[in-house]
């Protein structure tokens, strides 16, 4: 507590150890201010939220800078839903007191939400409107809009009691009693509620204070008016004495019931269960089929590609292999051989070696097949050359220039270095109207025979094939 | 027997957030103490 004179913290004394002012009354109303306070958080601990503000606005009276009153205000006024009135009063407690306020706290939830500020901005809004409607004596606007209200902001008590009063109104009396028990929960010492609740229930126990239930023996019922609705309540009912074969009928029902229930609903159900069961265990069968099937689909299409590569190869070996097993080729070229060491007959062994040379790639034999090839082809070579030569420029001098090209290009194979053979073959070639094969041949003419009449005709040959 | 005309009377329109500064500003925060300490103010004042 700080001196009002001078702003010292005072002493126990009644006066001012600072400046001697005297404090005696200042520190009593210093003290009813606080206990104002006091009483203020008990009323609110117990929920009774309006004794709470009464208490908490006497404290201010008494001392406005009583920050904790203040706070405590505010706090009752926000439970209450009345935001606003919570804001001003947490704004003033932190203009009082800048730092370490839980004001700061409050007003920092209530303002970091942009959307929950809206709403609250809304739902007074609509608290007005609503207030407003009433005045219009427009009741069932006016219940919309409350209704509205109290599900944006279930805890503005000042809706409910305005809902309750319209349903008083309207005599709707238990739904005006459920409105007020809803204050109730939220303020319970509001003498207003507390006024509409004693009025509602008056109507809805008329004859509660006239006479006790159990005087009554002549009543039959209690009536009540709920909505548009009379309530009638039988009293003095009792209960039957139940015979004894009630009691086996009853049970027997009951059996009848159950059994009927088992057999609708929990027998379909379990029946459902195990046809389920099934359908997974078949689901699961297909599957496992459907793998079976693909691997036996893979290896059909296996053995069909293995039984095609046999087929195909069966083919090959065939080509290759005679009637009694022997490799053809190797046949073709044995009897070249004993052909030449029996006959000395070039040309025919010729023919035997032509044989050889279509039947296979010489490249893919076997050392001792080239071998033999080769010294068959070197005694052969020059004399089957001769003969092709001559045969070749007899067809070119008759002008048949593709039976020269074929006999001719022969003879070059057997012998390359023929110079003639080739410069006729050019001239077949030519003749024959084949360009590139001309001068190609023109070409190898310059080089095996340099410096001849052939060679400077080959290339006039060339130059004149290149100009056209 | 409550009379609804007359029960409306005590409702109020609720202050929205836009009145919320007119409402602190205009807040009457006089207190007791104020009371006290301007009436020994004047007291002191007529002692002069």
């Amino acid at each position: 507590m700080r001196c009002y004179n001078c702003g010292c913290r005072l002493s126990e004394q009644d006066f001012c150890t600072n400046c001697g002012a005297d404090v005696t009354l200042y520190k009593k109303i210093m003290r009813v201010s606080n206990m104002y306070y006091n009483e203020g958080l008990e009323k609110a601990g117990v929920r009774d939220l309006t004794g709470a503000v009464t208490s908490l606005r006497q404290s201010l009276k008494f001392n406005k800078n009583n920050v904790e009153a203040r706070n405590l205000l505010g706090l009752v006024y926000f439970e209450m839903g009345e935001v606003v009135a919570a804001l001003s009063e947490w704004v003033i407690s932190k203009n009082l007191r800048p730092q370490k306020n839980i004001a700061d706290t409050y007003i920092e939830m209530v303002q970091s939400n942009a959307s929950r500020l809206e709403t609250i901005n809304q739902t007074i809004k609509k608290y007005n409107q609503a207030l407003a409607y009433c005045m219009q004596d427009s009741k069932d606007l006016a219940r919309i809009q409350l209704k509205k209200v109290l599900s944006l902001n279930p805890k503005f008590v000042r809706a409910h009691q305005l809902l309750a009063l319209l349903y008083i109104d309207m005599e709707q009396w238990d739904k005006a009693k459920r409105e007020l028990e809803k204050c109730l929960k939220i303020d319970a010492g509001s003498t207003q509620t507390l006024r509409y609740l004693k009025e509602v229930e008056g109507m809805l126990q008329p004859d509660e204070n006239s006479k006790s239930p159990i005087k009554r023996k002549n009543d039959e019922a209690v009536r009540y008016q709920s909505d548009n609705e009379i309530i009638i309540q039988p009293l003095n009912v009792r209960e039957q004495k139940s015979a004894g074969w009630h009691t086996f009928l009853y049970v027997a029902i009951g059996l009848v019931l159950g059994v009927a229930t088992m057999y609708f609903l929990i027998l379909p159900s379990s029946v459902a269960a195990e046809r389920e069961k099934a359908q997974e265990q078949v689901r699961s069968i297909g599957e496992q089929l459907d793998t079976k099937t693909s691997t036996i689909t893979t290896m059909q299409q296996q053995i069909d590609s293995l039984t095609e590569e046999n087929t195909k190869l069966r083919t090959d070996l065939e080509e290759y292999v005679g009637t009694d097993g022997t490799l053809k080729t190797v046949d073709e070229l044995l009897l070249g051989a004993v052909e030449y060491l029996t006959t000395q007959d070039a040309m025919a062994t010729a023919s035997h070696i032509e044989n050889v040379q279509e039947g296979v790639n010489l490249e893919d034999t076997s050392d001792a097949f080239k071998a033999l090839y080769q010294a068959l082809i070197d005694k052969i070579g020059p004399e089957v050359a001769l003969n092709y030569y001559n045969t070749g420029s007899d067809f070119y001098d008759d002008k048949d220039y593709k039976q020269a090209i074929d006999n001719l290009t022969k003879a070059v194979e057997y012998d390359p270095t023929n110079g003639d053979a080739m410069n006729v073959l050019g001239n077949a070639y030519r003749q024959d109207g084949q360009k590139e094969n001309a001068i190609a041949c023109y070409q190898k003419v310059i080089e095996l025979l340099p410096g001849t009449g052939r060679a400077t005709r080959a290339q006039k040959y060339i130059d004149e094939l290149s100009a056209e | 027997m409550i009379n609804f005309e007359e029960e409306l009377k005590k409702f109020h329109p609720s202050l929205e957030v836009e009145d919320a500064e007119e409402a602190i500003y205009n807040q009457d925060i006089t207190d007791m103490a104020d009371i006290l300490v301007k009436m020994l103010q004047e007291t002191k004042t007529e002692e002069k």
